[in-house]
């Protein structure tokens, strides 16, 4: 009898949690110091110190010349993120430079033969119980900054998983990202960032300034 | 995305048939300096005028940098506008800072607290069925069909969608005293892209030089 009782309030939790739908992620979300939970990534053998610097350089040069960031280090940001929730689709903003990024409701990936790789790749998204899960192909191995926090970088042949999900009441997202590429880990690459959920009267700020052609920030990041 | 089926063909712009904007003496002194600015050559002033381009020399049209102000009218590239409980964000495929609109009833700031973008601070809600939004603190400058703007400038848009969803029809209002002898309209229509479309990203590199140029005439065959 009290098995039968445990198994009703199961059900009228779970149907009550169908009724209410997703949660919605949508708010402006930001990383503070104690954020970012990074363990070293396990690199695939054909990465080679070399490499590493060489990719360094290039994410170097992208900085230099202001570049639009991508993933993974737009979602790094030092301002709040703006993510907005609707119906076919989920924009996430950033005030720094990096192209917004859009995470559409749908169960297959924009074909790849004629999708144009990008900084931020195509992202597809579900809802797994009350976690949004977000897959993302298509990325453009040769632009923006593409150091992946623990180690490694991004490639055109990268996989990355993000799983979203509101904690502490909704104040705090967990997002964790799994990052897979054969050409860099030997085993999927995890890390978490816990953002902050920003006060309610925010207000956006247009994004932190990057001027490409101030010779003393060239100089300055030159040395 | 824009398609503004009214203006199409024009070889004047797709605001070409769009009403003029009707200025006041100060408004259209504004706009009379503006203009002379902008007739300077901005870009390309290295150059000797008086020689003739030779052929393969692009034209330098733009200052090479990336970070584009943006603007609260849609441009050719297509838009895409998400509609959440408290904000509707609306973003470009093409550079530029965002649309943020509050919903939640928040008043506009101060205009002494206001940093003029191009996109300003704006506020909406829902009437009848359409989006309203009321914008000011936008940066000084040009406004379609020969229209000026000031911080102070009030634009007023509504957003309303066809009955089968496929089209959305925005009509700017703008008002300001200073400016205009009557508020300044006109409208655009955008189309929704096709199911399974997806955004294009515009790349956009500083360190190249050809960034800067307009499309380089091939040379020519004597």
């Amino acid at each position: 009898m009290r098995h039968a009782g445990v198994l009703i309030a199961v059900v009228l939790s779970l149907a009550t949690l169908a009724a209410q739908g997703p949660p919605d992620i949508s708010g402006f979300w930001e990383l503070s110091f104690d954020s970012r939970r990074v363990s070293a990534a396990n690199l695939a053998a054909s990465v080679t110190p070399a490499m590493l610097a060489k990719q360094a350089e290039k994410d170097a040069q992208a900085i230099r010349w202001c570049n639009f960031l991508g993933l993974p280090m737009a979602m790094d940001s030092p301002r709040p993120i703006n993510i907005r929730q609707g119906r076919r689709e989920i924009i996430i903003n950033f005030e720094t430079v990096a192209t917004p990024r859009h995470l559409y409701f749908r169960a297959a990936h924009a074909d790849m033969s004629v999708f144009d790789p990008t900084t931020n790749g195509d992202s597809i998204a579900r809802w797994d119980g009350d976690t949004l899960v977000v897959d993302t192909i298509g990325f453009d191995g040769a632009k923006g900054v593409t150091m992946i926090p623990g180690g490694g970088y991004r490639t055109s042949d990268a996989h990355l998983v993000e799983r979203y999900r509101l904690v502490n009441d909704g104040t705090m997202l967990s997002v964790t990202f799994t990052w897979e590429d054969p050409n860099v880990f030997r085993t999927p690459h995890t890390y978490e960032f816990r953002y902050l959920r920003a006060p309610r009267l925010y207000e956006a700020q247009p994004p932190l300034p990057c001027n490409p052609f101030d010779e003393a920030r060239a100089a300055f990041l030159a040395r | 995305m824009r398609v503004d089926v009214d203006g199409s063909g024009s070889f004047n712009s797709l605001a070409a048939k769009f009403p003029r904007a009707v200025l006041t003496p100060a408004g259209q002194a504004a706009a009379a300096e503006q203009a002379k600015r902008a007739a300077q050559p901005r870009f390309d002033f290295a150059r000797d005028p008086s020689k003739p381009r030779a052929p393969g020399e692009g034209y330098v049209v733009t200052d090479g940098n990336c970070n584009l102000p943006g603007g609260v009218e849609p441009n050719s590239a297509a838009f895409h506008m998400v509609q959440s409980r408290d904000q509707v964000l609306i973003v470009r495929e093409n550079p530029g800072l965002p649309r943020t609109i509050y919903m939640d009833a928040r008043a506009h700031p101060d205009l002494s607290r206001v940093v003029p973008t191009a996109v300003g601070h704006s506020t909406g809600r829902y009437e009848a069925g359409a989006l309203v939004v009321e914008t000011i603190g936008l940066a000084t400058g040009n406004v379609t069909a020969g229209g000026w703007r000031t911080p102070e400038t009030r634009l007023t848009e509504r957003y309303r969608l066809s009955a089968d969803g496929r089209r959305l029809t925005i009509t700017y209002t703008w008002e300001d005293p200073k400016v205009y002898v009557k508020p300044h309209t006109y409208q655009i229509v955008a189309e929704r892209t096709p199911p399974g479309s997806w955004a294009f990203e515009s790349w956009c590199d500083s360190s190249d030089p050809s960034q800067r140029l307009s499309i380089v005439p091939p040379a020519q065959n004597k």
